[in-house]
């Protein structure tokens, strides 16, 4: 499956522009992760990506056929996750994904809920209302109807949020495993669930593209503008983006990222999170 | 889509919502049947159709109030956080909203039976009468067309916004009030009582003027037209 964007732009009726030119290419497999501070557009660009949304600018083509033209044959291949969603508090996580189901149009409805309710560990509340569930299950039971059918293209918004870090690391294998042979956009804030599993990044900020690649390659960019320093030995330094304080019994240890390190700061390897500190402060100062 | 309005139906109905709505039809039903239709209306046997009409007439604002009840389980604030899920699923959006409609007016024709069964049940017990083929005019034409009506406007207006359909709750109460000319004399039940009178003919069979049916012909026109509109409108809004 490929999916590429050109040219996107969306501008909302009251004159938000949420997207400014946006170009990317994405193949399966691959699991990618989208990058960016709220606000910058990322759950915009997933609504043009699961046609809830029309494009103001610029075309969606998926495999080679514009989206809006194939929108039902695209659907039929999706799996979608939004940021906020609401679900049929009446009924059991099992009628609600044997629904699903069915506005799926899944031929084996059984074996595919027996399936997804393994994958998310519902075993246990497969009968239950969904009213009676927690944040996190009701998060599990939304994933769950995102992965039924096995779709080839998942788009997952937040998956992770309200998920006990155990489950955390469940569910983040879990896609890692999922995207081997397929392809998966995983829309995060938390940096450690991308740096896990992502092999693409895609980072935007204020509706741009500002970098596409892979992690190792976000990491190199970064590479001697991340360093530590003592704070006591900081003066009104101008540029030094401060990403981490960290009391200790000799001071508070600060990190911290620029364009141009001070000599008072000792350089160190950045992590993808300080990378992407990094490229968010650039383009801040710029 | 069989399997979506099986799950609607579900949702609208079985739940303590109906069972509550049921049991308030019911004894307001009881209500109006010893209280009022027991009497007979202009002179007419208790189970003329006019007395019968005049029966439904006062049950169609509760019907009315149970049919866009039953559509704000689809358009609710809490409904429409569902459809970010539902929307990205390859169902077409009109056979989706085809099915959802279906189960409401399913809803809605399950409450108007149980009207319909409890006056059945009323002149067997009282009057041991049981002609209620002679009933069947008077309850298409008194019945069917506001309720489909008030699906296709309480779906539209729920869809622009929630709260319209609230809003537009209260409207056959409204019309009870109001002195609406005879055409419109089906709408306060206002018709029952006085058209029976200018025939002058004792326990007249069941008739209505022609302008009358052409209301209620157009009334029943535009709840079809708005049904048939509302899921384009749904597709268009996503845009």
């Amino acid at each position: 499956m490929e999916l590429k964007i050109q040219g996107v732009g969306m501008t909302y009726p009251n004159g938000k522009q949420a997207l400014k030119d946006l170009n990317l290419e994405l193949k399966s497999p691959s699991l990618i992760g989208l990058l960016g501070p709220n606000g910058a557009g990322k759950s915009t660009l997933m609504k043009l990506l699961v046609a809830a949304l029309l494009p103001t600018a610029g075309t969606i083509l998926v495999d080679g056929q514009p989206l809006v033209k194939h929108e039902r044959a695209f659907k039929e291949r999706l799996g979608y996750l939004p940021q906020e969603f609401g679900l049929f508090d009446e009924l059991s996580v099992t009628q609600f994904l044997d629904y699903m189901a069915a506005l799926k149009g899944l031929r084996q409805p059984k074996a595919a809920i027996r399936e997804v309710i393994e994958s998310v560990r519902l075993e246990e509340k497969a009968k239950a209302k969904i009213r009676t569930l927690s944040g996190g299950q009701r998060q599990r039971v939304g994933i769950a109807q995102a992965l039924l059918g096995n779709p080839p293209f998942l788009i997952l918004d937040e998956p992770t949020v309200g998920l006990d870090p155990e489950e955390r690391i469940h569910f983040r294998n879990l896609f890692s495993r999922t995207a081997q042979d397929r392809l998966v956009l995983l829309s995060t804030h938390i940096i450690e669930d991308v740096q896990s599993v992502c092999d693409q990044l895609v980072v935007i900020h204020q509706g741009r593209s500002l970098f596409t690649g892979t992690p190792e390659q976000l990491i190199h960019l970064a590479q001697g503008h991340v360093g530590v320093f003592w704070e006591r030995d900081a003066g009104q330094e101008q540029g030094l983006h401060i990403t981490a304080r960290v009391n200790t019994g000799q001071g508070i240890r600060c990190r911290a990222v620029a364009a141009q390190l001070p000599a008072f700061v000792k350089v160190e390897e950045p992590t993808l999170e300080d990378a992407y500190l990094y490229l968010l402060s650039r383009e801040v100062s710029a | 889509m069989g399997k979506i309005y099986r799950y609607e139906c579900r949702r609208l109905l079985w739940n303590q919502f109906f069972a509550g709505l049921t049991v308030v039809l019911l004894l307001y039903g009881a209500l109006v049947l010893r209280g009022v239709t027991i009497l007979g209306v202009s002179h007419t046997a208790p189970f003329s159709p006019w007395s019968f009409g005049d029966y439904l007439s006062r049950m169609l604002p509760l019907l009315w109030l149970g049919a866009l009840t039953l559509l704000s389980f689809f358009t609710s604030p809490k409904a429409r956080r569902a459809e970010v899920l539902t929307a990205a699923a390859s169902m077409s959006p009109r056979r989706y909203a085809l099915a959802r409609c279906l189960a409401a007016l399913t809803g809605t024709a399950l409450l108007a039976l149980l009207c319909l069964g409890q006056a059945a049940l009323f002149y067997g017990w009282y009057f041991g009468w049981y002609g209620w083929g002679s009933l069947a005019f008077p309850t298409l034409v008194t019945l069917v067309p506001p309720l489909v009506f008030a699906m296709g406007s309480g779906w539209l207006l729920g869809k622009l916004r929630p709260w319209l359909l609230y809003a537009w709750m209260p409207a056959p109460f409204v019309c009870g009030l109001l002195p609406l000319p005879e055409a419109m004399g089906l709408w306060n039940g206002s018709f029952f009582i006085r058209y029976p009178l200018t025939l002058e003919r004792l326990d007249p069979a069941f008739s209505a003027p022609v302008s009358v049916l052409l209301v209620q012909c157009g009334l029943l026109a535009a709840g079809i037209g708005l049904l048939a509109h509302s899921p384009v409108k749904a597709v268009a809004e996503r845009r």
